[in-house]
């Protein structure tokens, strides 16, 4: 099947956008450490659905805007997203079979690695709250699942 | 990916070991400020909005109270005015020259959340504004911190609880000086490297010592809320709460530079003035104090 290549990829860069702003909009203190990975997974999902459109390249400057942005240290979020789309581009299609609790699974990981690496480089002492952000962004899976093929759906990009 | 994975380390490098990197950070922080103005829109859209719906009541208690507030405050102007002329004559006659009133600029913060595990905020004004490394920033209350990074419209700024930043602070009781320490996200400060005999209570009030040269010297840190002497360490553990609203202020204040020579003078004299007898019993706390700036 000859599928015809739309050119859509602005909608992922949308996509990409609004996760970087949903990483900047500002919750109470409480919730901080609760706020889920939103460009990690978003970056994942795309992988996953798109690997040739989504590559390492296009994780590497979404990790460096995110260190831009949020003051960090150059590099470390661009270091983390890129190795983190890496395995998914080389399990996508075992991860696509998988059922969703299990993709869960898969994410919970993969945002353990992005976040220990991120971990690594600041200057805080190890607390298990810091860990928090593994768990919402979990559980935010699915929904993210859901809205982003809605969106991979209706804008059909390919 | 080997290749992301050399640049990463590379920008990593670069970015912690040398300083190569300031003018493609201010570049890159000029280009992602709208993204970040664009993350504070809902917050400053309720702020509007709450602001235009207030009632007519609301409004009228709000300014009954500040013109009382007002009156009280310029009360104690006056008071001031005539210490601060006492104190300008009494150093004179000391000869040394020491200004005790800064310029200040208001800026005000964007409401967005960076990364939780540095204490940063992102002011409003940046380069076009003159603002530079390391300048202090207040609020109504006391020291916010300082800022670390500035971009053409835009800075960024290490708030007194970032676990890398500290300040140079004196106790206003008895003038001993010492170090304030942050301690991360929702902690209070810390204050560091005071043996056990150290004449700290609960309720001291720390101000900024001005050593260092970073900071003004007088103005409030903040307050000690806990003293502690545990067995089989070297040091006291003395817990400090912030005295500036670090959480909920939306102004803040920038001092402006023209002070920096006039630190240079009054630092050794304020050594020699040491008729502090808390100095005298503490030889390990006058040692000379660096303050440890931010390091990213």
């Amino acid at each position: 099947m000859v599928l015809v290549k739309s050119q859509h990829s602005s909608v992922i860069y949308i996509t990409l956008l609004f996760a970087i702003l949903l990483m900047l909009v500002p919750l109470p203190d409480t919730l901080r450490y609760a706020r889920p990975e939103w460009v990690a997974i978003t970056l994942i999902y795309w992988a996953m659905a798109l690997p040739q459109r989504v590559s390492i390249g296009v994780a590497w400057f979404t990790g460096l805007m995110m260190d831009v942005v949020t003051g960090g240290v150059l590099g470390i979020h661009a270091f983390a997203y890129a190795l983190v789309i890496y395995l998914v581009g080389r399990l996508h299609l075992q991860i696509r079979q998988y059922p969703l609790w299990q993709q869960a699974f898969t994410i919970l990981s993969l945002v353990s690695l992005v976040h220990f690496i991120v971990m690594l480089s600041s200057p805080i002492t190890f607390s298990w709250n810091h860990w928090l952000t593994v768990l919402t962004s979990t559980l935010v899976w699915p929904f993210v699942y859901a809205v982003l093929r809605k969106i991979r759906r209706s804008f059909q990009v390919s | 990916m080997l290749l992301a994975v050399v640049a990463s380390l590379l920008l990593y490098f670069l970015d912690t070991r040398l300083d190569y990197f300031k003018p493609v950070r201010m570049t890159l922080s000029t280009v992602v400020y709208p993204v970040q103005k664009l993350a504070s829109m809902p917050d400053d859209f309720t702020t509007w909005f709450t602001d235009f719906f207030q009632g007519h009541r609301q409004l009228r208690e709000k300014i009954m109270k500040l013109e009382a507030q007002n009156l009280t405050n310029s009360v104690r102007m006056q008071k001031m005015q005539a210490l601060e002329s006492e104190n300008m004559r009494l150093r004179e006659l000391l000869g040394s020259s020491f200004r005790l009133q800064e310029r200040v600029q208001v800026a005000e913060l964007l409401s967005v959340d960076l990364d939780p595990f540095y204490q940063h905020v992102i002011i409003d004004k940046g380069e076009t504004f003159g603002v530079y490394e390391g300048q202090p920033v207040l609020d109504s209350l006391g020291v916010m911190g300082q800022v670390a990074e500035v971009s053409q419209f835009s800075s960024r700024v290490v708030l007194l609880t970032d676990p890398s930043h500290s300040i140079p602070v004196q106790i206003v009781r008895n003038g001993l000086r010492a170090v304030v320490t942050g301690r991360g996200l929702g902690e209070n400060l810390q204050m560091e490297f005071l043996p056990h005999n150290a004449d700290v209570r609960v309720g001291d009030l720390l101000v900024t010592s001005g050593l260092g040269g970073r900071f003004p010297v007088g103005y409030p840190v903040g307050k000690v809320i806990s003293v502690n002497f545990p067995q089989g360490k070297s040091f006291a553990e003395i817990t400090v709460i912030p005295a500036a609203r670090l959480a909920t202020s939306r102004e803040v204040m920038l001092v402006l530079p023209g002070e920096k020579i006039d630190f240079g003078i009054t630092f050794p004299l304020q050594i020699e003035e040491s008729d502090l007898p808390a100095l005298e019993e503490q030889p390990a706390a006058d040692e000379p104090i660096t303050p440890s700036e931010e390091n990213n």
